[in-house]
């Protein structure tokens, strides 16, 4: 019925009576009173919180966290404009697989050029991303646990406890597409077990420390940028951070290997609203409320992740809170490493049009690839070189948004599918303004041509 | 009405359009710098933002469809 399209190929494990169930569920719930429809939407659910848990890294949250602690309240508007401007391409990304039911990648080869598809979109915006990122990850990971574990009473080295989180992580990348299509179910579980965690843990800490809610509300609304130098690269960082290439791909990607389709679109938003808009913006938020109420009152804050953390442990007060900190702060790095690697694994079969098979070597070597991030172990300093690796990719963020709102909007391809709607293409344009913007800034402050 | 799909030269007048929004764009934030570095380029940071403005409220047109018969073929 619903899926006589050829489906992804990480799609085909998922029986075809199993899709028809779910076709079936969605058909059922839209009838539903709104509190069961979000209940069952939210069990339903699952690359919204993907793209969550994948954003939330050590790179968001570093810079949220330097923003707090460097800027006060005052770079909180940025999150939930970068993000809310950023769900309406995200929207698109999932018209793709839900209405257009084919990989982005593919289409952008076929009608802006392999430049555009295979090289910014899979291979820069994404697998490259991966594995650079993915050093931040493991520093800010196995600090976390190093720091974590003498309030149990030992000692756990980072030169030694990178092997667990390689363990741990490694499990959930190669377990994500098997088993019959529950893999990518049980891999979307930890995921939003893994937001669920950082909702809790930070909200227990922002408690804590309190909030100045006249300072936070006129940070909220009221717009400011930093002056020039690295306050602008911080910025810049920041708002690349909401709207990355690697999150439009591993939501078409993600939504094709969950088998959607055209009843999935409705599915697709709630998931794109509930799953990501929200646990972003309350993440970046509360991290970035607990360090303007606690460092940025001390002035003169450190500038890595750990260091960071571990100036913000004393601040906590009794010995719960800096416990509970740290484990909602290990949910990030754990969460992005399996988000980014599973993207990267799917963005590099399609750049070199492989056939995506998760019980292949090649689909593990690929999945695998940005696990070299361990090596950052042995390194001082990697996240701050993620801020300016991040900082210098918003230049290749715009092109990648230019080429999805042209795929849109672009009749050879979608057919009566394409947009329609003048909001959703004025959104989509403001985000690729915005990222037109950074990238510029970016050229500006290399120049010193701003302030 | 305006046919974003109609070539002119390599690209469609909707690339032509995001490469014209880029250059409002840009034009605004070097306007900008100068305006809050010593109130200077008035003039460009106002061209810069007409020209944002401009591009960005008319790209968001979608495209227009005699037919609707065209469904994708890939």
């Amino acid at each position: 019925m619903a899926h006589s399209a050829p489906r992804y190929p990480l799609a085909t494990q998922i029986p075809g009576d199993v899709l028809d169930a779910e076709v079936a569920e969605l058909v059922r719930l839209r009838r539903q009173p709104p509190v069961r429809r979000l209940a069952g939407y939210l069990r339903l659910g699952g690359p919204g919180f993907m793209n969550a848990a994948l954003t939330l890294g050590a790179g968001t949250l570093t810079a949220t966290m330097l923003a707090g602690a460097t800027f006060g309240y005052r770079l909180m508007w940025l999150t939930w404009v970068s993000m809310g401007l950023g769900v309406f391409m995200m929207m698109a990304a999932a018209r793709f697989a839900c209405l257009g039911g084919f990989a982005v990648v593919d289409m952008q080869n076929r009608y802006h050029g392999w430049i555009v598809g295979s090289g910014l979109t899979a291979l820069v915006g994404t697998v490259f991303v991966a594995v650079a990122f993915n050093f931040g990850q493991y520093s800010l990971g196995t600090h976390l646990l190093e720091s974590l574990t003498p309030f149990f009473g030992f000692a756990f080295p980072r030169q030694v406890n990178w092997v667990l989180y390689l363990g741990l992580t490694s499990w959930l990348i190669l377990t994500y597409g098997r088993l019959a299509g529950r893999g990518a179910r049980l891999v979307e579980g930890v995921m939003k077990a893994g937001i669920a965690i950082m909702l809790v843990c930070f909200g227990v800490c922002l408690a804590v420390v309190g909030v100045n809610w006249s300072e936070a509300l006129h940070g909220l609304v009221v717009p400011w940028l930093p002056p020039g130098g690295p306050g602008l690269d911080l910025f810049i960082a920041a708002s690349a951070a909401a709207v990355g290439v690697m999150d439009w791909v591993l939501l078409n990607y993600a939504g094709l290997t969950r088998g959607w389709g055209r009843h999935h679109e409705s599915l697709a938003r709630f998931d794109v609203t509930v799953g990501l808009f929200i646990p972003f913006v309350l993440v970046n938020l509360m991290v970035g409320g607990v360090f303007a109420a606690t460092l940025f009152e001390q002035g003169q804050p450190p500038e890595t992740a750990p260091e960071l953390a571990a100036a913000l442990a004393p601040l906590l007060g009794e010995t719960w809170a800096p416990i509970v900190f740290y484990v909602g702060f290990l949910a990030v790095p754990v969460t992005t490493t399996v988000g980014m690697s599973i993207a990267a694994a799917m963005a590099l079969h399609a750049a070199m049009g492989w056939q995506p098979d998760t019980s292949s070597w090649r689909w593990r070597a690929s999945a695998l690839l940005p696990q070299v991030g361990f090596l950052a172990v042995w390194y001082p300093n990697p996240i701050q070189l993620i801020i300016v690796i991040g900082a210098f990719l918003s230049l290749t963020n715009n092109v990648v948004g230019w080429s999805f709102f042209l795929l849109l909007n672009d009749r050879r391809v979608l057919g009566a599918d394409r947009s329609r709607s003048y909001l959703w293409n004025l959104g989509i344009l403001l985000q690729i303004t915005l990222l037109n913007g950074v990238a510029v800034l970016y050229i500006f402050n290399r120049l010193g041509w701003w302030i | 009405m305006i046919d974003f799909e109609r070539q002119i030269g390599p690209w469609s007048v909707r690339v032509w359009g995001l490469i014209l929004n880029f250059m409002g764009n840009a034009l605004a934030l070097y306007g900008a710098a100068g305006v809050l570095r010593n109130g200077s380029r008035w003039p460009i940071l106002i061209i810069g933002l007409l020209l944002t403005v401009g591009c960005v409220l008319i790209l968001a047109i979608p495209t227009p469809d005699p037919t609707d018969t065209d469904r994708n073929d890939g």
